[in-house]
């Protein structure tokens, strides 16, 4: 951090925020810091983890859903709103009985950071939060950000790529291998038939509540949301095949390999 | 099944999708004699309702929808066919009162195995997607590309301890 780059990261919510902006090193920063102050606010409303978090009261029936800050209860709406959109493959309702908001607020503070880092006059940036991410207007070079998809066979190489634009900002991915404890399969027993699925769409809580949707929907939810849905996937099944959309990005046939 | 089903019903446009559909085998049936009788039945079953549609393109559902020669299962009636070669065709753009459509007809063994509709857009102009369904594809197909050529990685979520790991880390130190 002693050098002036064009990023910065945070930890936040058990897992890391990277922030790229464009301008000089101080537009960055005070980029991430925004973003952190975001991130550190709905980690202390709606974390699990934090036993003196709004969530975690309400979970042990301290306080009423319906008594809870207006933030709280618009996010719990948003879940339950999706558990509808995703016929309950997405569903923030643990088989405990606690309510579990995991599924939306990084994905909500990945929203709301962006457009903090937006109302800064920032015209250009990324948000990566442990692996979901969100972008604004092309970079300073004019070219379109490219994320890469990570293989989920081996974690230090790509599987993927997709380019971001305009109807497409945001792109997440959902698997098993990872932090697994927040997708759970609405039939009890199933493993999963999906071990990423990575979803690109307009908006990051699209991206990301269909990403977890399709895992823990498996192969119906991936055809009805995918039929339904503006969004582009890149499934990844346990026995090593792959489904994909038809706006996934494909290779030029000329740069294919065979293998 | 279940999404196609759902689809069509929920696009609320049997008709639009009926209507296409004729419009864009006559003109595609013009240029690649696919129309005549191949087509006639298919119309009329389709007319009875929705579920007829859907049931149309039950044959292939399981297949990818773009190729004629995998799970389609062929009919024995098919000599018949001379002129109808195996493939997908599209139609064209149709307008109707609820907004654009345009059909794609998969021929297999002379009969249409498939119907699809490939696009739809709403009075808004805004582009509708209704065969969005995904479809296998090999991994040579995907676009990849090399970790120096992308920003940002997206993988599933990463604990902050794993971060130092991850190739996400690598990018924000290179400084990508």
């Amino acid at each position: 951090m002693a050098t002036a780059t064009r990023r910065n990261a945070f930890t936040s919510m058990g897992t890391v925020v990277s922030v790229r902006a464009d301008g000089a090193a101080d537009v960055v920063a005070r980029s991430a810091a925004v973003a952190a102050s975001v991130f550190d606010r709905w980690d202390r409303r709606c974390s699990l983890y934090r036993a003196d978090s709004e969530l975690s009261r309400v979970a042990r029936g301290e306080l009423a859903m319906t008594d809870a800050g207006t933030e709280l209860r618009d996010a719990y709406a948003l879940a339950v709103a999706w558990r509808a959109r995703t016929g309950g493959a997405f569903t923030p309702h643990r088989t405990d009985g606690v309510i579990d908001l995991n599924g939306v607020v990084k994905a909500v503070a990945i929203a709301e950071a962006g457009e903090a880092i937006r109302a800064m006059g920032v015209a250009g940036w990324g948000l990566d939060a442990g692996g979901d991410v969100l972008v604004s207007g092309p970079r300073a070079d004019g070219s379109p950000w490219l994320v890469g998809i990570v293989d989920p066979w081996d974690r230090h190489e790509l599987l993927s790529a997709v380019a971001l634009g305009e109807d497409r900002r945001a792109v997440a991915t959902s698997g098993v291998a990872e932090r697994g404890e927040h997708i759970w399969a609405p039939t009890d027993g199933i493993d999963a038939v999906f071990v990423q699925v990575s979803v690109a769409a307009a908006d990051i809580v699209t991206a990301d509540v269909l990403a977890t949707a399709i895992v823990a929907g498996g192969e119906a939810a991936l055809d009805e949301l995918t039929s339904r849905e503006p969004v582009d996937v890149l499934a990844v099944r346990r026995d090593g095949t792959m489904a994909a959309t038809p706006g996934w990005p494909r290779a030029p046939l000329g740069a294919r390999t065979a293998r | 099944m279940r999404a196609r089903a759902f689809v069509i019903a929920s696009a609320a446009s049997a008709a639009a999708l009926i209507a296409g559909w004729q419009l864009g085998n006559a003109v595609t049936g013009a240029g690649t004699t696919v129309a005549a009788s191949g087509t006639q039945p298919a119309t009329s079953s389709a007319s009875s309702g929705t579920d007829a549609s859907s049931s149309t393109s039950s044959g292939s559902a399981g297949s990818s929808g773009t190729t004629s020669a995998s799970a389609a299962p062929t009919t024995d009636s098919t000599t018949e066919q001379a002129g109808a070669a195996d493939g997908t065709y599209a139609g064209t753009t149709v307008s109707t009162r609820f907004g654009d459509v345009q059909v794609q007809v998969t021929i297999s063994g002379g009969s249409i195995t498939d119907v699809t509709a490939l696009q739809l857009t709403d009075h808004d102009g805004r582009s509708v997607s209704i065969s969005n369904r995904a479809a296998p594809i090999l991994r040579d197909e995907v676009l990849q590309a090399q970790t120096a050529s992308v920003s940002m990685v997206s993988g599933a979520t990463y604990t902050s301890a794993a971060y130092l790991q991850s190739l996400q880390a690598a990018l924000d130190a290179a400084g990508f």
